[in-house]
């Protein structure tokens, strides 16, 4: 299935088009201080990550550079920017954020230049020029209550979800960056008044869910790469999400697994056990509920990741994690459902039940010791 | 029942035979393992105050370990009698109660006896609609905490069963929403089947107590004693 001359053959059609950027990827590269070496051992880990064998380091790395090729158009909807931000404003940037600034986003509300009438015209222009070629990468949930009215975009006072679904028609790939556009996100978490959805509920092609709060750079990059490497989707797994990132739990590489199945957990923050690198499971961790590479891919160049730094997962990458994984710091055996006070957990609703058969079994049992039931 | 024995005024037969005690057994052994390794799981109650020299501790994979065996001891269990129940010969009785279960009347007479002012309907299968809407329930959340329990299994152990169960484990956690409502529904399956077993051991012994006639005894020898002109 892997044919390393199909890919190439490819790369070369792809660098026939014309560039959409300004400059070259080596260019940005060698100005943000990487070298070609550099560049290929980035070219090297993102091929392994993507699960193809390191042969392929160097094709890769032609598909990077030909990332301009590939018109995207970046639509934002019921979001916070986070996705876009946690990618454009580090002061250090990793190779993939550079490689995400350089893709050619035609239109992207956050850092294009154009504003008003004049962004407009630009999003009627790519979707018209890049018809049928270009990616559509959307952030953000869709508010569909009432018509979709809870969103409504630009001069013309557009919903949301007619502009969603007036971009998918054409698009040639899409890609929901984040957990809103993927799965609604915080909108969508209990009551979700504005009735916010993942964009895949409202459209009939197919997307790719690029999870998290944020995702990291390397899965949004990734999940392009590969586009451009092989003209198709990545495999995915039963939430859409492609397989080289979400395949494994977060629990299933991580640095304090060792911890965990040894039964040493930090009961307290700031504590010594927490100092000594313990499991953070009971404080929380929802590690083992939620699939993605952090543990293996960390952020911030390989640096660091939320268990590493001392706090557990707070599953952002899972479907409905605001109301599923919470309370964020206690096991999950602590969700809170919905009652009087808001604190019931099932351990109490149940035990309440079975206080309540143990008093009826009391009273029956006192009953039938001076009443005995009839034979 | 099969009449076997006589003892004055009583004739003894066998109620249980000696699969159905087996399986009614390791069940209930299993369940109870089950609850005290599972709240563990949920909730480690036990931890270690300072870290290991070196690193051979392993209680939390302990815990999990005995978890596993139990579970699939009782996931046996389970499979044996619900085959008994629907296939087997002996099991006429149980199935017969199938009948009495829809019998709106029967049921309100149960009740009635229950609460003290009515008598013991006279059932034609061994269950009385009450017990058997019980039962019935607590297999519904057999199959529940079975279900979710092979998926987060095959979610740990990705070879061998865990490998053959993992598409039906991907397929459990799209109908759930995910891994973490998988584990939420998990527990809950638990609490109901804590509570169903609170009450069936609290109705056995009312029943021992009062019934007179050995039932509590036939889970354990399969022996039940019936007056003669009975």
């Amino acid at each position: 299935m892997l044919d390393i001359n199909k890919v190439k053959e490819r790369i070369e059609s792809l660098k026939k088009l014309p560039s959409l950027g300004r400059k070259s990827v080596k260019e940005i590269l060698e100005e943000n201080g990487f070298s070609r070496r550099d560049f290929l051992k980035w070219s090297g880990a993102l091929a392994v990550s993507l699960g193809l064998p390191a042969t392929f380091a160097p094709v890769v790395a032609d598909a990077a550079e030909v990332s301009n090729r590939l018109p995207v158009v970046w639509l934002h909807l019921a979001e916070c920017t986070g996705c876009s931000e946690s990618l454009l404003r580090t002061d250090t940037p990793t190779i993939d954020d550079l490689i995400f600034n350089y893709i050619s986003l035609e239109y992207h509300d956050t850092i294009m230049a154009a504003a008003g009438w004049q962004a407009e015209e630009n999003f009627e222009e790519a979707l018209k020029k890049f018809k049928g070629r270009y990616v559509l990468c959307v952030e953000g949930g869709v508010p569909t209550k009432d018509g979709g009215d809870f969103l409504t975009i630009g001069p013309d006072a557009e919903t949301g979800l007619s502009k969603l679904k007036r971009t998918a028609k054409d698009a040639a790939a899409i890609i929901a960056v984040g957990t809103c556009s993927s799965f609604g996100g915080i909108q969508a978490a209990y009551p979700n008044p504005t009735g916010a959805k993942g964009i895949h509920k409202v459209l009939n092609k197919q997307v790719i869910n690029v999870p998290g709060c944020p995702p990291s750079a390397k899965n949004i990059v990734g999940t392009i790469v590969y586009v451009i490497l092989f003209g198709q989707l990545p495999a995915v797994d039963n939430f859409n999400r492609p397989k080289f990132a979400y395949g494994m739990r977060i629990h299933d590489l991580c640095e304090r697994r060792g911890h965990f199945d040894a039964g040493e957990f930090v009961e307290e923050f700031g504590s010594q056990e927490a100092m000594d690198g313990f499991c953070l499971y009971k404080k929380g961790c929802k590690g083992p509920y939620t699939f993605n590479n952090c543990s293996r891919e960390r952020f911030n160049q390989h640096t660091s990741w939320p268990v590493q730094a001392g706090h557990g997962c707070i599953g952002c990458s899972e479907p409905d994690f605001w109301d599923s994984m919470a309370p964020y710091e206690e096991p999950l055996a602590n969700h809170k459902f919905e009652s009087i006070n808001a604190d019931a957990t099932a351990d109490k609703i149940g035990i309440t039940i079975l206080t309540l058969a143990g008093v009826a079994v009391a009273a029956h049992v006192a009953i039938s010791a001076i009443k005995p039931p009839k034979e | 029942m099969k009449f076997l024995r006589k003892m004055g005024e009583y004739l003894g037969g066998i109620e249980f035979s000696a699969g159905y005690r087996w399986q009614h057994w390791i069940r209930a052994i299993s369940i109870f393992a089950l609850i005290a390794t599972g709240f563990y799981i949920a909730n480690p109650y036990i931890t270690y105050g300072t870290a290991s020299a070196t690193p051979t501790r392993f209680l939390q994979a302990g815990f999990r370990e005995w978890h596993i065996i139990f579970g699939f001891a009782m996931i046996g269990a389970v499979l044996y009698k619900t085959i008994y129940f629907f296939f087997f010969k002996e099991a006429k009785g149980e199935r017969v109660s199938i009948k009495d279960a829809f019998n709106v009347k029967m049921a309100l007479q149960q009740v009635g006896y229950y609460l003290l002012i009515s008598k013991h309907p006279h059932t034609k299968g061994v269950y009385n609609p009450l017990q058997f809407w019980a039962y019935a329930m607590l297999y519904v959340f057999f199959y529940g905490i079975i279900i979710t329990g092979l998926a987060l299994y095959a979610e740990v152990y990705h070879n061998g069963l865990g490998g053959m169960l993992y598409p039906f484990a991907k397929a459990v956690e799209n109908i759930f929403g995910g891994l973490a409502y998988v584990r939420l529904w998990h527990h809950i399956f638990m609490w109901a089947i804590i509570i169903v077993v609170f009450i069936h051991i609290y109705m056995a012994v009312y029943n021992a107590v009062f019934g007179k006639n050995g039932g509590m005894d036939a889970i354990f020898s399969g022996m039940k004693w019936e007056k003669e002109e009975h």
